[in-house]
C-alpha cells in the first residue's frame, strides 16, 4: 500500500523507484550458487554428479554442469541430465587415473551463478552400491546354523577383472549393540554357525570394490526357534526303547540267579572218597569215620600165580627173523594186547581176577610209567604188583597187570635149546646184532664136516643184515686170518641156499641144532 | 609347518613349486593390501593434507598407462606385468625417503605415518619378488622395466609429503588393477578367481 501511495507522489522518477521497488518486493534475483557437489562410480566405469540447487531468485532458473579433465583446455557440458534423476549428470564414458573437474552453474534471466569446482579421480569416487537380495535361513537340525546369500549389485562388471568385489557381513542380536563382523572373499553365501536358540538376529551386509565399500544392506530380521520338538521326543523314545530291555535282562538275571551262578561258575569236582561221608569227616566222630572207611572198602582178593589165566602165543618161524631180541618184541606185544581186552572186560572180572587198569587219570599216568619199567625189566614183578596193590588201598579199580607173569611164549620144538642158546648170548644189542659169549661152543652148535672156527667166533660177526648177510670185522689179530677168511666167505657164499632149505624142511637141515631158528646165518653142512 | 614362499610352497617336509595360478593369486593379494594401507592413510590423516588438484605431477608421470577400462582390457599380459613392474619399482627409493621425513608432520600423524609406511615397504618388498619370479615365466617382454627415476634424496618438506603419498595411492591403485585384470586373464576356467 505504501508503495501505491508513493508512486502517486513522485511521476516518473517515481517509476523506476517503483520498478526496482517492484523487483525487491518479488525477490527476483540471480540464482544462488549451487551446492554439495558430489559424484560418485558405483562400477568403477561410470560415475554421476549431484548437486543441490541454490535458491532460484524467483526467476526460471536452469542448471549445468561443465566438466574437463586435466589436460584439456576447454569445459565440456555434462553429457546426460536424466539418467541419474534430477539435478544431476550423468557420465557413461570416462577416464581413469586422471583428474576430473566439474562445475555446475545455475543461471536465469537475471544471471549466472557457478558452484565451486570439484575435482576427483575416478579411482576415488568408486563406491559400489550395497548388495541386494539378502536372504537368511534359520537351520537347527543337527547344529543351529544361519545360512545368509545374496546377490552382487546390478551393472557390474567382475568377468573381465576390471572390478573384483569384497564382501563382508555383519550380524548381532537384536538387543545386544554388537556387531559381529565376517569377510567372505568373492563368496556370495556365508554359513554362521555360532548363534542361540531363541534369539532375534540382526543381519546386515555390504561389498567393495578396490578396498571401498558400500553402504549396509537393510537390515534383515530373524528368529531363531527354542528348541526342535521333534529332537527331544525322537530322543525320548530312543532312549525308553533302549532302557526296556536292559530292565527286562536285569530282571531275569535277578531270578536266575541261581542258575546264572551255575553257569558261570561250575562246580569243581572235588575228590570224593566212596563209603566216606565229608560231613561225617567234619563232625568229627572217628569210630564212625573208621567204620565208614573200613566196612565199604573192597580190597582186592590175592590170587596164587598158578590160577592164573595163561596164553598162548604161537611163534611163526617162517620169514621173520629169529633173533632172541625179536621174540623178546613178540613178548611184548601180545601182553598188550592181551591188557587191552582185560581192560574192555573190566566190570566183568572183578573179584575173580587181578583188578585192571586204574581209572583215574592220575594212576593211570603213574601206571605207564611203570609199565614201562616193567619191560625193560621183565622181573620181579610180583614184587611190584603187592606194592601197588598196597598203595591202592581201598581202590575198588583194577590194578594193572605186570607183563611176565601171565603169559609166555611157548614154542614146541626147540624150548630147551632155546634155554642152552640163551646162556651163550654174551649182550643183545639193540636190532639185530647177538653178541655171543667167547667160548667153546658146544657140538651142538657145530655144523658137520665145516671147519669149526667158521660158526664159532660169532664175534667175528659185525653186522647182521635182515636178509642173511653177515657183515665181518676187520680182525687184525686173527691167528688164521686167511683160514678163517675162507671159512667165512664159504660160509657167506653158501647162506642164501641155506636159507632157502632152512625155510622149507627144518626140521631135516637142521635137527639138532640151536641156532637155526634163531641165527639165520648158520648153513647146515649137509646142504654142501 | 606350513613355508610359503614365492616359487616354494612347502607343508611339512614336502615342497612343491607354486603354479603360475596361485603366483599371480598371491601377487594381487599383496598389491590389494599395498593399496588398501595407501587409501586407509589419506583417509586418515584428512583430506585437508591430501589437495587433489597438485596430483597430475608424480614422478611417475611419464610412464604411458591404460587410462580406462577398454584400453586396460587391450593390454597384453606381458605389458600389464612390465607396468607393474615399472611403477612398483619407481617408489622403491621414495619410500625409503618418507619414512625418514615424518617429523615435518603434526605430531598426531607422525606415528600413524611411519608405522604404515614401514608396512608399505614390506609389502613392496614382497611383491616386488613375486613379480621377478613370475616374470621371469612369461617370457622377456615382462622382464622390461621402465626406469623412472626418483630425483629427491634429502628429507621434504610437508607439501611435497602429501604430494607424494597422494601419487602412491594413485600408483598402488594402477598396480593393482593390472595385476586383478591378468588374474582373471590366468585363471580361465575357474571364475571364482576373477
Amino acid at each position: 500500500m505504501a508503495c501505491a501511495r508513493m508512486v502517486k507522489h513522485l511521476g516518473l522518477p517515481l517509476l523506476l523507484l517503483l520498478l526496482a521497488l517492484a523487483a525487491e518486493c518479488n525477490s527476483m534475483s540471480p540464482p544462488e550458487k549451487p551446492d554439495k557437489l558430489g559424484c560418485r562410480s558405483p562400477d568403477k566405469e561410470t560415475f554421476f554428479c549431484w548437486w543441490t540447487p541454490g535458491s532460484d531468485g524467483g526467476l526460471p532458473t536452469v542448471h549445468h554442469l561443465y566438466y574437463k579433465t586435466e589436460g584439456q583446455e576447454n569445459m565440456r557440458q555434462c553429457p546426460d541430465y536424466h539418467k541419474a534423476g534430477s539435478n544431476s549428470c550423468f557420465f557413461s564414458k570416462t577416464s581413469i587415473w586422471v583428474e576430473y573437474t566439474v562445475i555446475v552453474e545455475a543461471s536465469n534471466a537475471l544471471g549466472n551463478t557457478s558452484s565451486d569446482p570439484l575435482t576427483f579421480d575416478l579411482m576415488n569416487i568408486v563406491k559400489p552400491f550395497a548388495p541386494e537380495n539378502v536372504t537368511v535361513v534359520v537351520n537347527i537340525e543337527d547344529s543351529p546354523h544361519l545360512t545368509i546369500q545374496w546377490h552382487t549389485p546390478s551393472n557390474i562388471d567382475t568377468k573381465s577383472g576390471w572390478v573384483t568385489l569384497k564382501n563382508q557381513l555383519r550380524v548381532k542380536p537384536d538387543k545386544s549393540k554388537i556387531w559381529k563382523n565376517y569377510a567372505s572373499e568373492t563368496q556370495t553365501h556365508f554359513t554362521i554357525y555360532s548363534i542361540d536358540l531363541g534369539v532375534v538376529y540382526m543381519v546386515e551386509v555390504r561389498c567393495a570394490i578396490d578396498n571401498s565399500w558400500s553402504e549396509w544392506s537393510n537390515t534383515t530380521f530373524v528368529k531363531v526357534p527354542n528348541f526342535s520338538r521333534k529332537d527331544n521326543s525322537f530322543w525320548i523314545m530312543v532312549f525308553s526303547l533302549c532302557l526296556i530291555p536292559l530292565l527286562v535282562a536285569m530282571i531275569i538275571l535277578i531270578l536266575k540267579r541261581k542258575t546264572v551262578k551255575k553257569y558261570i561258575l561250575p562246580p569243581v569236582p572235588s575228590p570224593k572218597i566212596r563209603g566216606v561221608d565229608v560231613q561225617l569227616l567234619k563232625s568229627g566222630q572217628s569210630e564212625d569215620v573208621i567204620n565208614a572207611m573200613l566196612l565199604n572198602q573192597r580190597f582186592p582178593v590175592m590170587i596164587p600165580w598158578k590160577d592164573q589165566k595163561e596164553d598162548y602165543l604161537i611163534v611163526s618161524d617162517k620169514e621173520t627173523s629169529y633173533l632172541p631180541l625179536e621174540k623178546k618184541k613178540i613178548f611184548i606185544l601180545p601182553l598188550a594186547m592181551t591188557l587191552d581186552s582185560e581192560v574192555q572186560s573190566k566190570e566183568t572180572s572183578e573179584v575173580d581176577h587181578f583188578p585192571k587198569d586204574s581209572e583215574s587219570s592220575s594212576e593211570e599216568s603213574s601206571d605207564k610209567t611203570e609199565s614201562s619199567q616193567l619191560l625193560t625189566k621183565c622181573s620181579s614183578a610180583n614184587v611190584l604188583n603187592d606194592e601197588k596193590a598196597n598203595q591202592l588201598k581201598g581202590v575198588t579199580e583194577k590194578i594193572f597187570q605186570p607183563f611176565g607173569i601171565s603169559g609166555y611164549v611157548d614154542i614146541p620144538r626147540h624150548e630147551h635149546m632155546q634155554e642152552a642158546d640163551y646162556s651163550r648170548v654174551n649182550e643183545v644189542n639193540g636190532d639185530n646184532i647177538l653178541i655171543m659169549k667167547k667160548e667153546n661152543v658146544p657140538h651142538t652148535l657145530d655144523t658137520q664136516g665145516q671147519e669149526g672156527s667158521v660158526p664159532d667166533n660169532y664175534s667175528m660177526v659185525k653186522e647182521v643184515n635182515s636178509d642173511n648177510m653177515v657183515f665181518l670185522e676187520k680182525h687184525s689179530e686173527s691167528v688164521n686170518a686167511s683160514f678163517k677168511a675162507k671159512g667165512y666167505i664159504d660160509w657167506v657164499n653158501q647162506k642164501p641156499k641155506n636159507l632157502h632149505m632152512t625155510g622149507h624142511s627144518e626140521m631135516g637141515v637142521c635137527p639138532q641144532l640151536v641156532g637155526c631158528e634163531y641165527v639165520d646165518t648158520v648153513p647146515p653142512p649137509a646142504v654142501i | 609347518f606350513l613355508f610359503h614362499k614365492w616359487n616354494l610352497l612347502c607343508v611339512v617336509t614336502m615342497c612343491r613349486a607354486v603354479p603360475i595360478n596361485d603366483l599371480i593369486y598371491r601377487a594381487s593379494q599383496q598389491s590389494d593390501k599395498l593399496h588398501a594401507l595407501s587409501t586407509m592413510l589419506t583417509q586418515e590423516l584428512g583430506s585437508e593434507v591430501f589437495p587433489i588438484d597438485r596430483v597430475h605431477a608424480c614422478h611417475t608421470s611419464s610412464l604411458q598407462t591404460p587410462t580406462d577400462k577398454e584400453q586396460a582390457l587391450q593390454v597384453s599380459e606381458s605389458d600389464l606385468l612390465s607396468l607393474a613392474r615399472s611403477l612398483l619399482q619407481a617408489w622403491s627409493d621414495p619410500l625409503v625417503v618418507l619414512s625418514s621425513s615424518t617429523n615435518v608432520l603434526p605430531y598426531s600423524a607422525q606415528s600413524t605415518l611411519s608405522k604404515t609406511i614401514q608396512k608399505m615397504q614390506e609389502h613392496s618388498k614382497d611383491l616386488k619378488d613375486g613379480l621377478d619370479i613370475l616374470s621371469s615365466k612369461m617370457g622377456p617382454a615382462a622382464q622390461t622395466i621402465t626406469s623412472l627415476p626418483f630425483i629427491e634424496t634429502n628429507e621434504i618438506g610437508q607439501d611435497k609429503i602429501t604430494k607424494l603419498l597422494s601419487c602412491f595411492r594413485r600408483d598402488s591403485h594402477k598396480i593393482d588393477s593390472f595385476l586383478k585384470v591378468l588374474r582373471c586373464r590366468a585363471a580361465n576356467m575357474q571364475p571364482q578367481m576373477c
